[in-house]
């Protein structure tokens, strides 16, 4: 089976730190496997046919409430973490039943507006969230009295999370919530005919999405240890929607292929930086061009997804 | 007399100045099967849609089951018990039919993410025995959309069974449907109704299939109801010979 043989290979790219041993090569893992449920997040949007722009905001939103909700009310690390990340599942309710009644590109501009909004209250709103001078001092992450203070520790939380997550989206989609999501978004008329209420499923999708991404910021957040409004914005919009179009939209393992692919990217290009936005641009024209379905397809045949 | 399932009361829809339909009333009892005829541009449509949640009405009600439904949202409508069909095909193209039909099931049953929270039984038609009573028993992992026409029209029908209606709204079921496959149709309302108890309020250009399914007609013309009555009574109506039939029309 050529899925087994992808599984097999990402667990080898996993393991391969440990034996590389390099803090260097552990960051980049770490960032990967923190990317892994902020693109599946915004992938489940993909596959209910909405392209979220906010979902960098919903990371940030996890971040900052994560990191604050241990440095201002004492809060242990892990359920700050899961507190935290409720916090853009909260606004993803708050607001998507506005947002949700909206389709297509109309809806791509208003999540660009709310994610842009977000960002600017990160960077005025000095008393909380320190602004762009940023957040300093975020306490470690621990779990059971054990202090997370290597940056191999934080790889082996963002794994376990990432693994967690994705296990969570692939039960979705092959449950029957993916069953009526996905009939939603082939038919809605008809699968509102037979009674399926649209805009809850749709605002169920986009909480649930919040959440990922909100986990993802805040592991991101115990990780650095710094939190500033600039990784929040437009740049992470471009990294998550490359991710998800050269992994593959079409399977919950695609955007995970992608992360993999594309995290790495800029520390390659690290001498080409200022052709790296370039690079991506013909990136996206090749992948669109030539393999719609991401590098997934390449693995997996399109209708019966891994 | 038994209390109508559907009411249709004074109903009217306008779009700006135009008057898509216009104090259209009439009943649908249970057991019965209800046509809409009249020509291009009577309303028919509209009326269908404002009945089956996809416009609200201007003016009057629709109530099912004693039950105001004017303006309920399709999926709303849907609940209460009244599915419907699609003049062109609305199936899952890419799914196998038994998928298709277990689709129906669960977007009928869950119809809400909370319904997730609640494990309260809710009985489902049997897929089998839906697929079965439709023919498509032997077609049931085939992918829906590389059924013939026909086929999908009535892999469309099932999705609407599957829902568990006691209603069911069919706009054109004989549309694009070849000669045989028109007479096929034409059982199947009727098996709907006396196999399944399930009632019909159809809309068609075909007449024979009408006037030879049909318990009672509705005739509009330019939005307003012009005749009401059996099949017999409507064809011998002089307004509904001129408006629509013509003077040389027989009937088989």
């Amino acid at each position: 089976m050529k899925v087994r043989a992808v599984y097999a290979l990402i667990l080898l790219l996993a393991a391969l730190p440990w034996f590389i041993g390099s803090r260097y090569i552990f960051h980049i893992a770490t960032m990967i496997t923190i990317m892994i449920p902020l693109v599946l997040g915004m992938h489940l949007m993909v596959r209910i046919g909405q392209l979220s722009l906010a979902h960098p905001a919903f990371w940030g939103l996890g971040a900052y409430a994560s990191a604050l909700l241990t440095m201002r009310l004492g809060m242990p690390p892990l359920l700050s973490l899961l507190v935290g990340a409720a916090v853009p599942s909260l606004v993803a309710l708050a607001v998507g039943p506005i947002f949700l009644r909206i389709k297509g590109v109309f809806f791509v501009l208003l999540t660009f507006a709310f994610g842009e909004i977000v960002d600017l209250i990160f960077q005025e709103w000095t008393g909380l969230f320190g602004g762009n001078s940023g957040l300093y001092g975020i306490p470690k992450f621990s779990i059971l009295g054990l202090r997370l203070t290597q940056i191999p520790h934080y790889y082996v939380l963002g794994l376990i999370a990432a693994i967690l997550v994705y296990l969570l989206m692939r039960a979705i989609e092959r449950s029957d919530v993916g069953a009526i999501l996905e009939s939603l978004n082939e038919d809605e008329m008809l699968s509102r005919s037979m009674g399926a209420n649209a805009l809850a499923w749709r605002v169920a999708a986009f909480v649930v999405s919040a959440f990922a991404a909100g986990i993802s910021g805040g592991i991101y957040a115990f990780y650095i240890g710094f939190l500033s409004p600039d990784p929040f914005g437009f740049q992470t919009i471009v990294d998550l929607i490359v991710m998800v179009t050269v992994g593959g939209a079409g399977s919950v393992l695609g955007p995970v292929l992608g992360a993999i692919v594309t995290v790495p990217l800029p520390e390659l290009l690290r001498d080409a930086r200022e052709y790296q936005l370039m690079i991506y641009g013909v990136c996206l024209i090749g992948f669109m061009k030539f393999a719609k379905q991401g590098l997934i397809s390449f693995i997996v045949d399109k209708r019966r997804g891994a | 007399m038994t209390a109508p399932l559907l009411v249709v009361d004074s109903l009217t829809r306008r779009f700006g100045g135009l008057v898509a339909a216009s104090d259209v009333s009439f009943t649908v009892a249970p057991g019965e099967i209800f046509g809409i005829i009249g020509p291009n541009g009577a309303g028919k449509t509209t009326l269908f849609n404002v009945i089956a949640g996809h416009y609200r009405p201007t003016a009057g009600r629709v109530s099912f089951e004693g039950k105001d439904i004017s303006g309920h949202a399709a999926d709303e409508v849907g609940r209460r018990g009244i599915a419907r069909t699609f003049q062109a095909v609305h199936i899952f193209k890419n799914e196998t039919v038994r998928a298709n039909l277990h689709r129906a099931a669960v977007l009928a049953r869950r119809h809400n993410p909370l319904t997730w929270l609640s494990r309260r039984p809710h009985a489902t038609p049997d897929l089998e025995g839906t697929a079965a009573f439709l023919g498509l028993d032997m077609l049931l992992d085939n992918v829906a959309g590389s059924l013939a026409y026909g086929l999908q029209k009535t892999v469309g029908v099932g999705l609407a069974m599957m829902v568990g209606p006691k209603l069911m709204l069919m706009d054109e079921p004989a549309a694009g449907l070849n000669p045989s496959e028109k007479i096929a149709a034409a059982a199947l309302i009727r098996r709907l109704r006396d196999e399944r108890g399930i009632s019909v309020l159809l809309v068609e250009h075909d007449m024979p299939l009408v006037m030879g399914i049909c318990d009672r007609i509705l005739v509009l013309n330019q939005g307003m109801p012009i005749a009401l009555g059996t099949p017999a009574d409507v064809k011998s109506d002089k307004s509904v010979i001129d408006a629509y039939l013509g003077e040389d029309y027989e009937f088989a």
